[in-house]
């Protein structure tokens, strides 16, 4: 009796089994790491890429996923350093996953992008605009215009404004790559276009008081102010600077380019100069989809940070697609699907919210359409909108 | 450096060095009475900045279990600042309840308490991300009326200063010798007096350790709200975890000063203050390098910190 027992509750046990593979078989999520900073300061622009990713999630998932295959989007915070980043890098590569988007500093790739080379695991960078990502290696690519395409347009923008200006003062973060890779592009924008580079100040992102910078550019009196840094900083620095009287223009980088900069310089923030990768306003099919989904769930509209988000997600998504259609991905081990996977990725054209995108061969994005916004505060001092100017 | 800049960075440094002092305060008053540092202090800091914005009825942000909630009334600044020091010190008598005190009535090792006070910590910043999101937030036209800065200079020589820092400077003195006032001329102060002396003798005066430990707590608490309400308005709260670094300047002051020392924290944090406005600011990023040196030289000379007392070994 206790045998027959046995034998028919492994029987069961074992047709319970067999069925959940087969069921696991068919809708086995495809799983894609995003690794952005959903702690520390630099959550400002993680809070804004995981939304972006998540719509991306919902959207394609929606549509059918991967040849009906769900996408799984893992994800793992980086806070804000590059121990963090590189954690969450190992834990998503151990963890299966086909891709990872992310990190969300050039500061922190730099660091976790070798990782993810060496286990042949393809990145795309949503955010990282410092000079010499994609060189990193053959897997890391970006969707992120680098800051030697994207920062000239807000210098040029800024004269529009102001053909008056002649002298120009540069602050930059020098304990952040990106930082110092966009000031490095705002000085010889500076200086190829025939204005006075008077001085340049440095400062830590961690820094909470520029009396002594900002006192030594105002003695200089000029009338253009560049700021590269990430939101808190630069938003405290453009807040003293107008506190301490200055009056001229001022051209912020892509690190102020978050609606989380408003309650740092509050009322002081109106008028920033910021060159963008995106628009909510660009009439492509894909982005007024999803503008529509983003102001639906959030009620304002897609940051640029948002958009890169959701355009890395896609990427992926038709990547694997058309892998999918050439080889079912389920007949190939893991670091096949990884290797052609980025290939797959290099090799395609993506009509993302960013407009037309496509990759060099070294993983460089190739993007058409940029423009330049200026912030616009309203009468309360906290919220406000990115105007577009060109 | 020229004079002027100079004068201004030490006035900075006064600003600066006075929300150190108010910090460390709170640290110094728990470890006169228990021996220990509280770890959660840069957690409650961190707390009262976020009570202050809520009691000013504004509304959180997009991200957390609140995201968009307000409070239906709104305190002007002034009131708020006060509510979300009390507030504050109301968490500093619940991390006593919950980090400090069931170790306590169980002997556990000073260590234990430490290290409990520290989960502590990171349990509130992440509940608190959890709550509101890790956005920036600012107090709503705390400064309305005022002009952003202010000239302090005399005869011609220009000494301008944030608004912001003059008021922070002038709120940090009122709280410090209200401070003075309660440790030196109230009841209460001087049985927490008698406690950091003594604690057996004192109870066996028939003072009431407890609800003098409770107390402690909560001024501790209120100290350290009041604190990071005065940060946030001057650099704006720019997340759940801008409390951290004060936590490690505040434990610096707490030893320059002298371990337990109410004067000795008020020193310790104005000059630290001081130092670390004249760092060149090219090499700002060794700011802190500075501060730890200087306490380093001045422990090597006098051990027990500027003011602290020197023990004496009996044999």
């Amino acid at each position: 009796m206790r045998l027959i027992r046995v034998v028919i509750s492994s029987l069961v046990v074992a047709i319970l089994l067999s069925a959940s593979f087969a069921l696991a078989q068919d809708v086995q999520p495809i799983k894609i790491g995003v690794a952005v900073a959903q702690t520390s300061n630099v959550a400002l622009f993680g809070q804004e890429q995981v939304i972006g990713a998540k719509i991306a999630e919902a959207y394609f998932n929606e549509k059918g996923g991967v040849n009906g295959r769900p996408i799984q989007l893992v994800f793992q915070d980086t806070a804000g350093d590059e121990a963090g980043a590189i954690n969450a890098f190992q834990t998503l590569i151990a963890d299966t996953v086909v891709g990872i988007v992310g990190p969300t500093l050039s500061q922190q790739a730099f660091a976790a992008d070798p990782m993810a080379e060496q286990a042949g695991v393809p990145v795309l960078a949503p955010s990282n605009t410092a000079k010499g990502i994609p060189e990193v290696g053959n897997f890391i690519a970006r969707v992120s215009a680098p800051v030697a395409v994207v920062a000239p347009n807000a210098v040029r923008a800024a004269l529009n404004l102001d053909p008056n200006i002649k002298d120009v003062v540069v602050f930059y973060a020098q304990n952040d790559a990106f930082a110092s890779s966009e000031t490095t592009t705002f000085q010889s924008t500076v200086t190829n276009l025939g204005l006075n580079l008077a001085s340049v100040q440095t400062f830590q992102t961690t820094d909470t008081d520029f009396s002594a910078q900002i006192t030594n550019a105002i003695a200089l009196n000029p009338q253009l102010v560049i700021v590269s840094g990430l939101a808190a900083d630069g938003g405290n620095l453009i807040r003293q600077l107008r506190e301490f009287g200055y009056t001229g223009v001022i051209v912020g980088g892509n690190g102020l380019n978050t609606a989380n900069v408003f309650p740092v310089c509050q009322q002081f923030c109106d008028g920033i100069i910021i060159a963008q990768a995106y628009s909510p306003a660009a009439e492509s099919e894909i982005n007024q989809t999803f503008r529509e989904l983003y102001k639906a769930e959030q009620g304002k509209e897609p940051p640029q940070f948002s958009a890169q988000a959701f355009s890395a997600v896609q990427v992926f998504v038709e990547a694997l697609i058309r892998l999918d259609n050439i080889t079912k991905l389920d007949t190939l081990d893991l670091a096949t699907q990884r290797n052609l996977l980025n290939l797959s990725v290099l090799a395609g054209g993506y009509e993302t919210p960013l407009g037309m995108l496509s990759f060099t061969p070294t993983g460089e994005i190739v993007q058409e359409q940029f423009y330049v916004a200026q912030i616009k505060m309203n009468a309360d001092g906290q919220t406000g909108t990115f105007e577009y100017i060109q | 450096m020229n004079l002027a800049l100079f004068f201004q960075q030490v006035v900075n440094g006064l600003a600066i060095g006075s929300v150190y002092a108010i910090f460390a305060l709170g640290y110094t008053l728990i470890f006169s009475i228990l021996g220990i540092i509280n770890f959660a202090h840069s957690a409650i800091f961190t707390l009262g900045a976020y009570f202050t914005y809520a009691l000013m009825g504004a509304r959180f942000g997009f991200n957390g279990l609140l995201a968009q909630t307000a409070l239906p009334f709104g305190l002007p600044f002034p009131l708020a600042v006060l509510g979300g020091g009390l507030l504050a010190g109301g968490m500093g008598v619940l991390v006593e309840r919950i980090a400090f005190r069931p170790l306590r009535n169980r002997g556990a090792d000073p260590l234990l308490m430490l290290v409990s006070s520290l989960g502590v910590a990171v349990a509130l910043v992440n509940i608190i991300q959890y709550l509101v999101g890790a956005e920036a937030y600012s107090y709503p036209n705390a400064l309305a009326g005022l002009p952003p800065s202010i000239n302090l200079g005399v005869g011609g020589v220009p000494l301008i200063m944030r608004t912001v820092l003059v008021v922070i400077f002038i709120i940090s003195m009122l709280i410090l010798f209200a401070l003075m006032r309660l440790m030196n001329h109230t009841k209460a102060g001087k049985a927490l007096q008698a406690v950091a002396e003594d604690p057996v003798t004192a109870s066996l005066l028939g003072i009431n350790t407890d609800r003098l430990i409770l107390l402690t707590f909560f001024i501790s608490g209120f100290l350290g709200g009041i604190a990071g309400t005065l940060v946030g308005l001057s650099v704006t709260i720019t997340g759940p975890y801008f409390g951290i670094t004060f936590g490690l300047r505040g434990l610096a002051v707490l030893v320059l000063g002298g371990l337990g020392s109410i004067p000795g924290a008020v020193v310790g944090g104005l000059a630290i203050g001081i130092v670390e406005a004249l760092v060149p600011p090219d090499l700002s990023g060794y700011k802190d390098a500075v501060a730890f040196a200087i306490l380093l030289i001045v422990l090597f000379f006098r051990p027990q910190g500027l003011l602290g007392r020197t023990f004496i070994q009996k044999v």
